[in-house]
């Protein structure tokens, strides 16, 4: 089996306290970070670690820091995307549930890197026990002298704070989550200009989502080129897969980027139930296009799956055997982005509502022979026309459910 | 500067501007609803979006800033098809009931969707149901089915009057604006809402049902409601020649360029005229005794001549009184001291203007008049009026009474000049006052008026008549021409009109 890193010593039995994460090694990657390394060093190990982002977008993490003006006297910020709303996907809670000193190490390394004195942990509503958990790790933390002012004697300082969310899939996308954490209703801002110049509170601010940060202590410790080791040459590292729908061993799976969707769905997750057959797979999240089973032996990172035209995501790998009904899931698809847009814009707005009508419409009894191609014709006037990506996310899904299984849904 | 190319055609434009704005200055316009020239762009109707080279996708225009090089089409079809879908989103709960809608004719989603092609609906669904009638502010009803969810009335609460009485509530497409907690819209500058909404959402109550928009004539004027000077446009209905009443004053609203501001005005100036215009005054009145005559008014001018003429005639003109407000325009202060100097003695003139309101800290002055400087440039020895004084001083007394037909006090002003032998009042409203006066004029509202302001700023303001004034009334210029001209004491001098 491939290496793990992130989950190595995950207990079952509830979240590492300060004194067994230590214990195991942890901390060292920031104790070595503030001791021994300038911030342009951090920065310049995680860019050549090519980290990319495990939010969604798969931005390389290094670069998105560089775009932090260093010159500026204003403060920065950190805003850790802990939002998970992403259907499918439950890795995240994973490392909170487990590991939350993981991802405070992580936080302390990258605030160290870009010069952030206060970092905010963005929880998302639903998690509330999570969220209870991440105060005390934080602190525990801090009495241990790992988070606060002077931390490990470096004369480094960093705060951290907790705030939950409302349960809005919006405020995960990240200028929305900045709406949100200053109080604002929660809705995608005009870029530009983008967080790094004028985010939290009008200060450049760098947000990441809870893996990518997890991923900082190993690469500080072991380095660049362990981490590159681990998975591909422009994508690094392992990645926590949440597998999950018509598979034996439901749950997350470390493994390493770029391993093939099939070879996660049947031999980690143990394959589908006894007497079922594999249907369709979502690779990365409910936004990402369907694949059929002929199309699972793509490799699950960045590159790859778009060029399956796909896309990587979140890495939430939904799983549907063949006694699911594809109008079932576009119903289940057009119901949650109808649901979940933030009517901001025009095109999502009424886009995701007017499909979410024809869809339910049809689903009733009232369908129109020309239904199908209408819905794609509303999803193509959404995708690349919204004021974020949620139309994208929305229409994406639509389209690659009408052009795989038109004849089902057709029937 | 930065050289770019919009629609083939080269330009040379300052830095910093938006492709749209960009674009209007070369008079290549852009459709829009959420972007407005006076507030920040919002980027989220998604009409204004055009191509430009080298971008995936189709842009919003409002929000994306030249770049030297950059090439930009505004009409590519795909930009085309961009529009036409957003129309057809916007469209698809909008009712269509423009027949009965007020912002029929100067609608933005009507225009555009005749630019855009008069394509039939393919929206097969139950439209949603909102509400329809309900009351935001004084004066502001809103229409939630109409309503596009462009944000400018939220955008304007929240970032020019700074009150933020409006908000968005819900997400998706049960999004709705409304107030807070059922808290109207209280801001003096509400009616901006009406003008700003780009479609029938927001409808003024005090304009709604009563004209549709294209029967009516916009005539620019200036504001005479206090001294800021606000560039308006006063909306005149012609009138049907079988239904006299349809015609007057239908609308007061900022012009594009009303300040520098902005094209705001506040309600004062809005909706003001229509308690004026509730209580005109029309006809020369003269109270002669317990009855109240009604006579010509070159009669009346002739009675009141020989009056002024009997107290020249033993050199005592200097009991003849005016007492004037500085609402009167630079060139009615010409024909006041060419009044003056029609006599020997001078007539006593006295200044008395409502009293200051204090103004707000965005466009209301503190003066409620519009030409307080003009008057002390006019070189006429202005004083004002002492409340005790022109008892024992005047034997014919004039009072200009201004547009509110009020300068302050005039009840108990009344009572200590009761003993005066003759006094007339100007107003272009009736007053209380009316009877305790020997004659009444009815004269002009500003906007009635051709002429010039000296504003806050010391800037000169012209203007022009929007229409004539009512029946028997004139300006406050014209009477005070006939009646020098009464007395058969000089020729006429020509003066404002």
């Amino acid at each position: 089996m491939a290496e793990k890193y992130l989950t190595r010593s995950f207990d079952p039995a509830g979240p590492r306290s300060f004194k067994t994460y230590a214990d195991t090694g942890g901390y060292s990657g920031a104790r070595k970070a503030l001791a021994e390394m300038t911030p342009a060093m951090v920065m310049g190990e995680v860019k050549a670690a090519h980290l990319r982002g495990r939010g969604g977008a798969g931005f390389p993490a290094g670069l998105k820091w560089g775009f932090i003006p260093q010159a500026s006297p204003a403060p920065k910020y950190l805003c850790v995307n802990a939002d998970e709303g992403e259907p499918g996907t439950f890795k995240d809670r994973y490392i909170l549930a487990h590991d939350p000193h993981l991802l405070l190490e992580g936080v302390v390394i990258v605030s160290y890197a870009v010069g952030i004195h206060k970092a905010y942990v963005y929880v998302r509503g639903e998690y509330e026990e999570l969220a209870r958990r991440l105060e005390e790790a934080i602190s525990e933390a801090v009495s241990q002298g790992a988070l606060g002012e002077n931390i490990f004697g470096s004369g480094f300082s960093l705060n951290v704070l907790v705030h939950r969310g409302a349960g809005a899939y919006i405020c995960g996308e990240e200028t929305a989550l900045l709406e949100s954490l200053e109080g604002y209703r929660g809705q995608p801002r005009l870029k530009p200009p983008f967080p790094a110049s004028v985010g939290l509170f009008g200060n450049s601010t760098v947000i990441n989502n809870v893996e990518t940060l997890a991923n900082l202590p190993g690469i500080i410790l072991h380095g660049a080129d362990w981490f590159l080791g681990l998975g591909k040459p422009k994508d690094g590292g392992t990645r926590l897969y949440s597998v999950s729908g018509s598979v034996v061993k439901p749950g997350v799976y470390e493994l390493p980027t770029g391993t093939s969707l099939r070879e996660i769905i049947f031999t980690h997750a143990g394959g589908l139930a006894p007497g079922r057959t594999l249907k369709a797979v979502i690779p990365g999240g409910l936004s990402s296009a369907i694949l059929l089973p002929g199309e699972i032996d793509v490799a699950m990172d960045c590159d790859s799956l778009a060029a399956a035209g796909s896309m990587i995501g979140s890495a939430g790998i939904i799983v549907i055997d063949d006694g699911v009904s594809m109008k079932t899931v576009l119903d289940r698809v057009t119901k949650f982005y109808a649901h979940e847009s933030c009517g901001q814009c025009t095109p999502c707005r009424v886009g995701t509502s007017w499909i979410r009508r024809i869809v339910r419409r049809m689903n009733g009894g009232g369908r129109r022979a020309d239904d199908l191609d209408r819905i794609a014709r509303l999803a193509e006037a959404m995708k690349g026309r919204t004021f974020c990506p949620f139309g994208d996310a929305a229409a994406l899904p639509v389209l690659a459910l009408i052009g795989k299984f038109r004849t089902e849904l057709e029937g | 500067m930065a050289e770019i190319t919009i629609d083939g055609r080269n330009l040379e434009v300052a830095d910093g501007l938006t492709s749209l704005v960009a674009a209007e200055k070369a008079g290549i316009s852009i459709p829009h609803f959420c972007y407005h020239p006076a507030l920040a762009p919002e980027g989220t109707c998604r009409m204004c979006v055009v191509d430009i080279e080298g971008a995936a996708k189709p842009e919003p225009s409002c929000s994306t800033v030249i770049r030297d090089g950059m090439k930009i089409e505004t009409r590519s079809p795909r930009v085309v098809e961009a529009r036409r879908n957003v129309l057809e989103f916007l469209l698809a709960d909008h009712p269509i009931d423009c027949p009965i809608c007020d912002k029929a004719g100067e609608c933005r989603l009507q225009d555009y969707y005749r630019d855009y092609g008069f394509f039939s609906s393919d929206f097969h669904e139950q439209k949603k149901r909102r509400s329809k009638i309900l009351k935001i502010g004084e004066r502001l009803i809103l229409d939630r089915e109409r309503c596009i969810l462009c944000t400018r009335c939220v955008r304007f609460l929240r970032d020019v009057t700074k009150t933020g009485e409006m908000g968005v509530f819900e997400r998706g497409d049960n999004s709705e604006i409304g107030v807070a907690d059922g808290v109207p819209v209280a801001t003096a500058y509400s009616g901006n809402l009406v003008d700003l909404c780009p479609v029938g959402a927001i409808t003024d109550a005090a304009f709604r049902f009563r004209t549709r928009t294209w029967f009516l004539d916009p005539k620019p004027s200036i504001c005479p409601f206090c001294a800021r000077g606000c560039r308006v446009d006063v909306d005149v209905h012609p009138g049907f020649a079988r239904y006299p009443e349809t015609g007057g004053i239908l609308r007061v609203r900022p012009r594009p360029d009303a300040t520098p501001a902005g094209p705001w005005i506040c309600d004062v100036g809005r909706y003001a005229w229509i308690e004026i215009e509730s209580r005109r005054a029309r006809r020369i009145v003269w109270n002669k005794g317990a009855a109240e005559a009604v006579l010509s008014g070159d009669k009346v001018f002739s009675i009141l001549g020989a009056k002024i003429r009997a107290l020249s005639e033993s050199g005592r003109t200097d009991r003849l009184t005016l007492v004037l407000h500085s609402g009167l325009t630079n060139e009615e202060w010409a024909d006041v001291k060419a009044f003056r100097d029609g006599f020997n003695p001078r007539p006593k003139i006295r200044l008395a203007d409502p009293p200051d309101d204090g103004g707000d800290d965005f466009l209301r002055t503190a003066e409620r008049m519009p030409n307080r400087r003009g008057a002390a440039e006019a070189g006429c020895d202005l004083q004002p009026l002492d409340p005790g004084e022109l008892r024992e001083d005047t034997d014919i007394l004039f009072v200009f009474a201004g547009i509110w037909g009020d300068i302050g006090d005039l009840e108990r002003r009344l009572e200590v000049w009761r003993t005066i032998r003759t006094k007339a009042l100007v107003s272009p409203v009736l007053t209380a006052s009316d009877p305790l006066f020997d004659f009444v004029f009815p004269c002009a509202i500003p906007y009635e008026k051709s002429g010039s302001y000296i504003g806050f700023d010391g800037r000169r303001r012209e203007f022009t008549a929007v229409r004539p004034a009512p029946e028997e009334a004139e300006s406050e210029g014209e009477i005070l021409r006939s009646l020098l001209a009464a007395c058969g004491l000089g020729a006429r001098t020509p003066g404002g009109s």
